[in-house]
């Protein structure tokens, strides 16, 4: 394996890969559409590498299988933060970045020939002037650096920021760093923190913990800048290649929902072509560019939360036009004297529903949706109590009808006992 | 228009951090070097690294270590590598300030303090910018003071390794009281709960135990501390099923996609069959919530069956007979 390399230039493909093997846990090599057997072997190295305790080789009948089986919710560090710390870089970049700290670290405020002269002086190490010009206009956008200017000369000090200082000063932070890293939102940025301090976390477990998000999370940071500065968005999605190439879908972006049953995380948009809100799924989107400002924002928006409040999930339905609702009505057996955890499941989980008691041990929810086919996964969760399902549509209740007849014989019928 | 801050950078990689950790040393043996990378890094990393770090004949492609006697090796840094914050780690920090659950964890007055520090750093996302649509309705109060002080006291005793005096209403609805080693916090996004593992202390025994905090009516010191470090694999091992439940998943309905990634969350094994399609899932569970766990299964219907373990599969039996069965009496 010449020129194999554990760190790599871009995310999306291995982004990709380590999904695969970690949802699906039972591709083989054929099952990937890669190029060449050597891209699935690389990948799947580099994986192997990077996650060692997690992966599991299996020589199943076709072919050795890669898969990674985590327990998620008694782990204390999500184990794909891994592949965020894998970027590669060049033998330049890390002796600029050692040498120009420490040539800084005293406290001092340098100009660019003054930081070339001191790296050729202090170091022996000498370098063009283009190269360390780009090192410092990185970092100190990077906020590493901090650039000053003095008449037209511009100068560069270290920022006083380091991760040790925050935790050092701020009793707790550690604790609630360890927390946000697992269970927050973009929490690799939090365990970056806590790795630069040598911190691990020992204090928080995250149960119904989809590990697997955080591979969006460097597409997420672009959505949110998207959302932060009310701006259209246009994004590849994975898998989809017409004539060789990645179709090009474009919106405004307004939210990211997820499901913390299902394990999917969406990106609300308005779609201006179809006139209509969608959602996309996150995993389904290769790469986002951030577009132009988007003056009908705020009125979008409005009317984008008037809308939200008719999604039992994330559908809009399948309509192409906006605000056409279904109702849905689902009655519902629970014993009152001895099943209070039913009723008090009804009500904690009816989302934009309403729960009612209409007889002795009987309750109904009922909701106006766009997408009633979202209630019915849900509702499943109280096969055994079901009375009756109405409203929605034929196809709704007669799927769900079906699938209570296929699952009696399924469990129930005496010859497959 | 693209962003300037990027998570995936070698700023925040793993080879910069073991570098650093060698460079802080103030002298090193190749076998100390070899030590730290496979303590740090991947596990092909002890392949690539020292041939870039090492000198050989006084040179090296990264330069940052010289030796004078060829057999140990010091920094050429003049002060020990400092880890600076970047922007995009402080604007996380700050974007989490306004999370109440990150807020449990530190004192008020040290929370303003931080507040301070990053008064001018931009918070990286807004919580309203996420929407969980089914996350439970009756979450944890985190913003109640008994509730908080209780919380911190827990924490602390989990640090500090200490027996705690718990007192708090069960399942149900019961007040019960006991003494207990907690061992860590678990947090359910889809609960909006905190529980507690822990220990508990009963008729000179200990034994498993999982409390949820939002149910604790006090907690109070004892005075008293274990000197030793729970395993938490043995512990969590006990707290698993004795037998994983095997699941067919069929393709239809997509449904192999779609209970792939929701049960993702848990330790499984998978076979597919190629000619069919279907998946052999054996599936690991904590006991306490075999409940869930069978509920989340009878929510994707006939897409997927549960095999075994027959006692298992009895529950779902159970639960489809009576809707069979209410459905035909309506």
């Amino acid at each position: 394996m010449a020129g194999f390399s554990e760190l790599i230039k871009s995310f999306d493909k291995t982004r990709d890969y380590v999904r695969d093997f970690f949802i699906y846990g039972c591709k083989v090599r054929n099952d990937f559409n890669a190029k060449s057997s050597r891209t699935y072997d690389d990948e799947k190295r580099r994986v192997e590498s990077w996650l060692g305790d997690y992966i599991h080789t299996d020589n199943s009948q076709r072919g050795k299988k890669v898969c990674i089986s985590v327990d998620s919710g008694h782990i204390s560090e999500n184990p794909l933060y891994k592949a965020y710390y894998s970027k590669s870089f060049t033998d330049n970049d890390i002796k600029l970045h050692f040498l120009l700290i420490d040539i800084l670290a005293d406290g001092e405020s340098l100009t660019l020939k003054e930081l070339v002269n001191r790296l050729a002086d202090d170091y022996g190490e000498i370098f063009d002037e283009q190269t360390v010009r780009n090192k410092l206009k990185e970092y100190s956008e990077e906020g590493v650096f901090i650039k000053e200017k003095q008449g037209k000369t511009d100068y560069f000090s270290l920022s006083p920021d380091t991760a040790e200082s925050f935790f050092g000063e701020y009793d707790g932070l550690d604790n609630a760093v360890k927390f946000a890293s697992e269970a927050g939102i973009f929490g690799v940025i939090g365990n970056s923190l806590l790795k630069a301090s040598d911190l691990k976390n020992d204090i928080v477990l995250n149960k119904h913990n989809y590990i697997v998000h955080t591979l969006e999370d460097e597409i997420l940071l672009d959505i949110v800048i998207a959302i932060e500065e009310k701006r259209f968005i246009s994004y590849e999605s994975f898998g989809r290649e017409k004539n060789g190439e990645l179709p090009e879908f474009s919106g405004v972006p307004f939210r990211i929902l997820s499901s913390m049953q299902t394990g999917r995380r969406y990106l609300a948009m308005y779609n201006r072509k179809y006139n209509r809100f969608n959602s996309v799924r996150l995993d389904s989107i290769k790469a986002v560019r951030i577009g132009e400002v988007c003056h009908e924002y705020d009125e979008l928006f409005e009317m984008y939360i008037k809308n939200e409040h008719k999604c039992f999930g994330v559908s809009f339905g399948r309509r192409t036009e906006l605000g056409h609702v279904e109702p849905i009505k689902l009655t519902i057996y629970a014993d009152e004297q001895k099943e209070n955890f039913i009723i008090n499941r009804l009500e904690r989980e009816k989302r934009c529903g309403t729960v009612e008691k209409v007889a002795e041990n009987t309750f109904t929810f009922t909701a106006d949706v766009f997408d009633p086919n979202e209630i019915m996964h849900w509702a499943k969760s109280f096969i055994g109590r079901i009375i009756s399902v109405e409203g929605g549509n034929e196809e709704i209740r007669s799927k769900f009808y079906n699938d209570i007849e296929r699952m009696n014989r399924m469990y129930c019928d005496e010859k497959k006992k | 228009m693209k962003r300037k801050n990027n998570i995936f950078s070698e700023l925040y990689g793993t080879y910069y951090r073991t570098a650093a950790k060698i460079l802080a040393k103030d002298s090193v043996t190749e076998s100390d070097i070899y030590k730290i990378i496979s303590e740090e890094t991947f596990s092909d990393s002890a392949l690539f690294i020292p041939q870039k770090l090492i000198p050989r004949n006084g040179l090296s492609d990264w330069g940052l270590l010289f030796s004078k006697d060829g057999k140990s090796f010091s920094s050429v840094l003049n002060h020990k590598p400092l880890n600076i914050a970047t922007e995009l780690q402080k604007c996380w920090l700050k974007a989490q300030l306004s999370d109440p659950k990150f807020r449990l964890f530190i004192d008020d007055n040290v929370i303003e303090k931080l507040e301070k520090r990053l008064e001018s750093v931009k918070p990286l996302f807004s919580n309203s910018m996420f929407r969980s649509s089914d996350v439970f309705s009756d979450g944890d109060p985190y913003t109640d003071e008994n509730y908080i002080k209780n919380f911190r006291t827990i924490v602390n005793a989990i640090k500090a390794k200490e027996i705690i005096d718990v007192e708090f209403m069960s399942g149900r609805n019961e007040r019960k009281h006991g003494h207990f080693l907690p061992l860590r916090l678990e947090y359910s996004r889809k609960n909006d709960k905190f529980r507690i593992y822990c220990s508990a202390y009963h008729n000179r025994h200990w034994s498993n135990g999982l409390i949820n905090l939002g149910r604790i009516i006090s907690v109070k010191s004892i005075d008293s501390k274990v000197s030793y470090e729970t395993n938490m694999e043995e512990y969590f091992m006990l707290r698993k099923c004795t037998e994983p439940v095997i699941v067919e998943v069929t393709p239809e309905r997509n449904g192999v996609e779609r209970f792939m990634m929701e049960f993702a969350a848990y330790e499984k094994y998978t076979e597919r069959d190629l000619k069919t399609g279907v998946c052999t899932v054996k599936l690991w569970y904590d006991k306490a919530d075999e409940t869930e766990v069978l509920i989340r299964l009878l929510s994707f219907g006939p897409v997927i069956e549960i095999k075994a373990p027959q006692s298992f599969r009895a529950l779902a039996a159970e639960r489809v007979k009576n809707q069979y069965e209410l459905l035909n009496k309506a």
